[in-house]
């Protein structure tokens, strides 16, 4: 059972990861390598280990890829580059399950939130709640929706409720709620899905907000009612 | 000139009847006639008394029997004394003298034939098989009269009395075996071992009771629980038939039977039967039964015949009177009644000392128990580990069902005291009691006691080691904090949790030389003051010191468990710094090192992992930790997936 853990072990498996390559770079773009206190900036053909975290300023995007996945971030976003990978729905269903197994015992039903602001915006038709915005975890939230939008679905969701936990005050956007908790909906994880939409109530919504979270709490009530 | 008569010891006539051998317990105590090993049922105690009286010309009454025994375990032990058995003999030998008055007088001859006493013991090897042996004493008196002259100036007669004693010893084995409740099968031996003393004259020892050896062999089959069918056979052809009939009423058992028998030296063929009528509780027994022979017995017989036929029982033969017979029998049971059985007890796991209030929720050994009763039993089973605990230590009440079985965990309590450093053999007392003060059952195991510095290799069951040291370890920490009270004191309370963390840490590691290679010592873990006192350790170690450190002032922490991977796993410590997530930017700008859990009451915290066998500096210590936990725990789902689990320590 013991054993000793040496540094050298500990970093191995970072080294032997496959990195990432900058490929270009427009603005300003930074990075947070491993457990590094700083922020540098980053420039194209630089190489970033998988446990780096990319920044990028208003107006600002980064192109990055690893032979598997080529991702561009836009502007006013932060993303580790843990998140930037393929997942699984049953790794999903883990991870969602994970957020029990950090808390401690005996966890009670969390406080409504008494944030009172309201984010988000109309892009291309679409609900894309992506805000220009110097808040780090808003900015990580962007970042996690450009992984949605890239078709990691499933690693956005995980990036999401990671923010939410670091940054609580994200949990008041409702906007970033209602998209990731129709995610959720979208990929078929209906009961998280409508526990999300039961959380998403208690904040303060539009009325069109009000009626999409209604009325997708009523198409899951009767998906959950048949099951 | 006499020719010799045929007179033997008794063999299996019993003046109550021929009984199943397991209905007997409280009726026959004494017998060794129809239960030849001599085993009983008795608990403990038992006297019983047989008195009855003979339907001759005059009735005559005669105690026939009295004998005590007493159960030892699995030994049963049985004397007795019967002055009953006895059988006299009184012929006129034909002579007779004419005396000076013209009155004539008879001479006589007087045979007396008695058992004594007998002693019986018997040892139960199982719950089918009992072997025992009997010696039994029988005395056996003769006198003739005669006259001879005497010749002088007168020819006179003189009247002359010739007294012969012939005693004798005889010792027989027997076995009972019963393969099934529905049949029982008996052994015996008759006149195995015979030590004699005999007459002398040569007219006389014609007439002592004979020692021809024999068998004799029954068979009892049970087609239910209240009826019985039995048989006996001797090898000198003689045999017993019978039938029991029981019913339970009045708290106790009703039993009536009859008996028929054959005995060669008897007529008619049937010589006859003994009806009989019992009922018996725990306490006590009453018998009633008479013996009916089918010839008619109040006739005068003739000494030709006597010697012609002789007899071949003390108590029963041709010139035996019908009887009537009751036998009363008393239990004492000194011995508590047994109502639970252990069936089987089963150690669970060897003792850990250091776990402690462990044991107080998990067994350390269950047993498999029987309920011996008709009504539910509650168990009340409690155990004693030699060399750990000093009284008993009693574990819950188990119910159990009439006649049903229960698995009854046994918990224990390890003292606080206890220090010992090695490993050893001890053994556990199991007891079972019902109502009762002393234990219906006990049992003795052997158990592995190990060292106070063993461990099961649970890092769950660390918490055991960092509790254990806490005096030591607020001495050591509070001495430590108290030279940076300056600091402290000046710093935001929000801050001031991470700061002891780190003052603590760093501290601690400057104490340090080394970290051990964990192989060499698996399954030893050193409290605190020992890795402070060795100057080093390994991880379990080193965290639980760490995290000993923490916790005795007040700081929460949890022990992340990282399993074996290829054999090799690991552990570190957890820090609650009690921040809140927007406090996170306080300590650090990188929110990859720590981690939100909420507490007890639903409020986020910031938890920080850190790496206790980097024995460099906190911020090194926890960048590592960081690492790992992010890498072993998040991103690669150990913690869903089982591969991390997080320990908290309180």
């Amino acid at each position: 059972m013991k054993t000793i853990i040496l540094f050298t072990m500990l970093t191995a498996g970072f080294v032997s990861a496959q990195n990432f390559t900058v490929k270009k770079t427009a603005g300003k773009v930074s990075a947070q390598i491993g457990t590094n206190e700083n922020w540098t900036a980053i420039s194209v053909n630089e190489s970033l280990p998988v446990n780096s975290i990319i920044e990028t300023g208003k107006n600002s995007s980064v192109q990055i890829d690893n032979g598997n996945i080529n991702f561009i971030l836009k502007g006013s976003s932060v993303l580790p580059l843990t998140d930037l990978k393929e997942m699984s729905l049953n790794d999903l269903i883990l991870a969602l399950a994970m957020e029990d197994m950090l808390n401690a015992p005996k966890k009670k039903q969390e406080a409504n939130s008494k944030n009172t602001a309201v984010y988000g915006a109309q892009i291309n038709g679409i609900k894309s709640p992506i805000v220009e915005t110097n808040d780090f975890g808003v900015k990580r939230l962007n970042g996690a929706v450009q992984l949605a939008e890239s078709g990691l679905k499933e690693s956005a969701v995980v990036d999401a409720k990671d923010t939410y936990r670091k940054y609580p005050a994200t949990k008041n956007i409702a906007s970033f709620r209602i998209y990731f908790a129709n995610i959720l909906s979208g990929l078929g994880l209906n009961e998280d899905a409508y526990d999300e939409y039961k959380q998403i109530q208690s904040l303060k919504l539009t009325d069109s907000q009000k009626q999409e979270v209604q009325n997708k709490m009523d198409e899951l009530a009767m998906k959950l009612l048949k099951k | 000139m006499l020719s010799a008569a045929n007179i033997k010891a008794q063999s299996s006539f019993e003046l109550s009847g021929y009984w199943l051998p397991g209905n007997s317990s409280t009726t026959l105590l004494n017998s060794f006639e129809s239960n030849p090993s001599s085993f009983s049922m008795l608990k403990d105690w038992g006297l019983t008394m047989l008195y009855g009286s003979d339907f001759s010309s005059s009735v005559t009454s005669n105690l026939y029997l009295i004998s005590l025994s007493k159960r030892l375990g699995n030994n049963f032990i049985t004397a007795r004394y019967t002055p009953g058995y006895q059988k006299d003999f009184v012929f006129n030998n034909g002579q007779s003298i004419i005396l000076h008055d013209s009155t004539t007088q008879s001479l006589d001859s007087k045979f007396s034939y008695k058992e004594l006493f007998g002693l019986g013991f018997s040892h139960k090897f199982s719950d089918k098989f009992s072997a025992g042996f009997t010696v039994r004493y029988f005395t056996q008196d003769f006198n003739q009269e005669s006259v001879y002259p005497i010749f002088s100036d007168t020819l006179y007669l003189v009247r002359e009395s010739n007294d012969e004693k012939a005693d004798f010893w005889r010792g027989d084995i027997g076995l009972n075996y019963s393969p099934s409740d529905f049949i029982s099968l008996s052994l015996s031996t008759q006149n195995l071992l015979t030590a004699n003393a005999n007459a002398v004259d040569p007219q006389i020892s014609q007439y002592e009771l004979k020692s021809d050896k024999g068998v004799l062999a029954g068979v009892s089959i049970s087609p239910s629980k209240y009826l019985g069918l039995n048989l006996l056979y001797e090898t000198n052809r003689d045999w017993q038939i019978g039938f029991n009939n029981f019913f339970e009423a009045f708290n106790g058992n009703f039993g009536i039977g009859v008996t028929a028998f054959h005995d060669k030296y008897q007529s008619p063929y049937i010589a006859g039967i003994i009806p009989a009528i019992t009922y018996s509780t725990k306490l006590f027994g009453i018998s009633l039964s008479g013996v009916k022979y089918f010839s008619n017995r109040n006739i005068v017989h003739t000494f030709s015949g006597f010697q012609n036929t002789g007899i071949d029982n003390i108590i029963n033969n041709r010139y035996s009177f019908d009887k009537a017979v009751l036998t009363l029998t008393f239990t004492l049971n000194t011995i508590p009644e047994r109502s639970v059985e252990f069936l089987d007890v089963n150690i669970l796991n060897e003792i850990f000392p250091i776990l402690s209030d462990h044991y107080l929720d998990k067994p350390f050994a269950i047993a498999k128990v029987i309920n011996l009763t008709s009504h539910v039993v509650n168990a009340k089973p409690s155990s004693k580990i030699e060399g750990l605990d000093n009284g008993k230590i009693e574990s819950p009440v188990v119910t159990i069902l009439p006649h049903d079985t229960a698995e009854v965990p046994f918990f224990t309590i390890i003292p606080s005291s206890y220090e010992k450093k090695k490993a050893g053999i001890s053994y556990v007392d199991f007891y079972l009691s019902t109502t009762n003060q002393s234990p219906d059952d006990q049992s003795q195991k052997p158990i592995l006691i190990n060292g106070i510095n063993a461990w099961d290799g649970k890092v769950v069951n660390l918490r055991y080691f960092i509790k254990k040291d806490y005096e030591y370890s607020m001495d050591y920490a509070k001495n430590v904090l108290s030279r940076y009270k300056s600091e402290l004191d000046t710093m935001s309370y929000a801050l001031s949790i991470f700061y002891k963390a780190k003052i603590l840490f760093n501290n601690f590691v400057s104490n340090l030389v080394y970290a051990a290679n964990p192989s060499a010592e698996a399954d030893y873990v050193q409290f605190p003051h020992e890795t402070m006192k060795l100057k080093g350790g390994n991880c379990d170690d080193l965290s639980v010191c760490y995290s000993s450190l923490l916790e005795s002032v007040g700081i929460q922490t949890a022990l992340v468990d990282y399993k074996p991977v290829n054999g090799i796993g690991h552990v570190n410590v957890l820090v609650n710094t009690q921040l809140s997530p927007e406090q996170a930017r306080l300590i650090t700008k990188n929110d990859s090192k720590y981690f939100i859990r909420k507490n007890e009451e639903g409020i986020d915290e910031i938890w920080i992992p850190v790496e206790t066998t980097s024995l460099t500096n906190f911020g090194k210590a926890w960048d590592l930790g960081a690492q790992k936990f992010d890498d072993d725990a998040l991103d690669n789902l150990g913690l869903a997936k089982g591969n991390v689990q997080i320990v908290d320590v309180y």
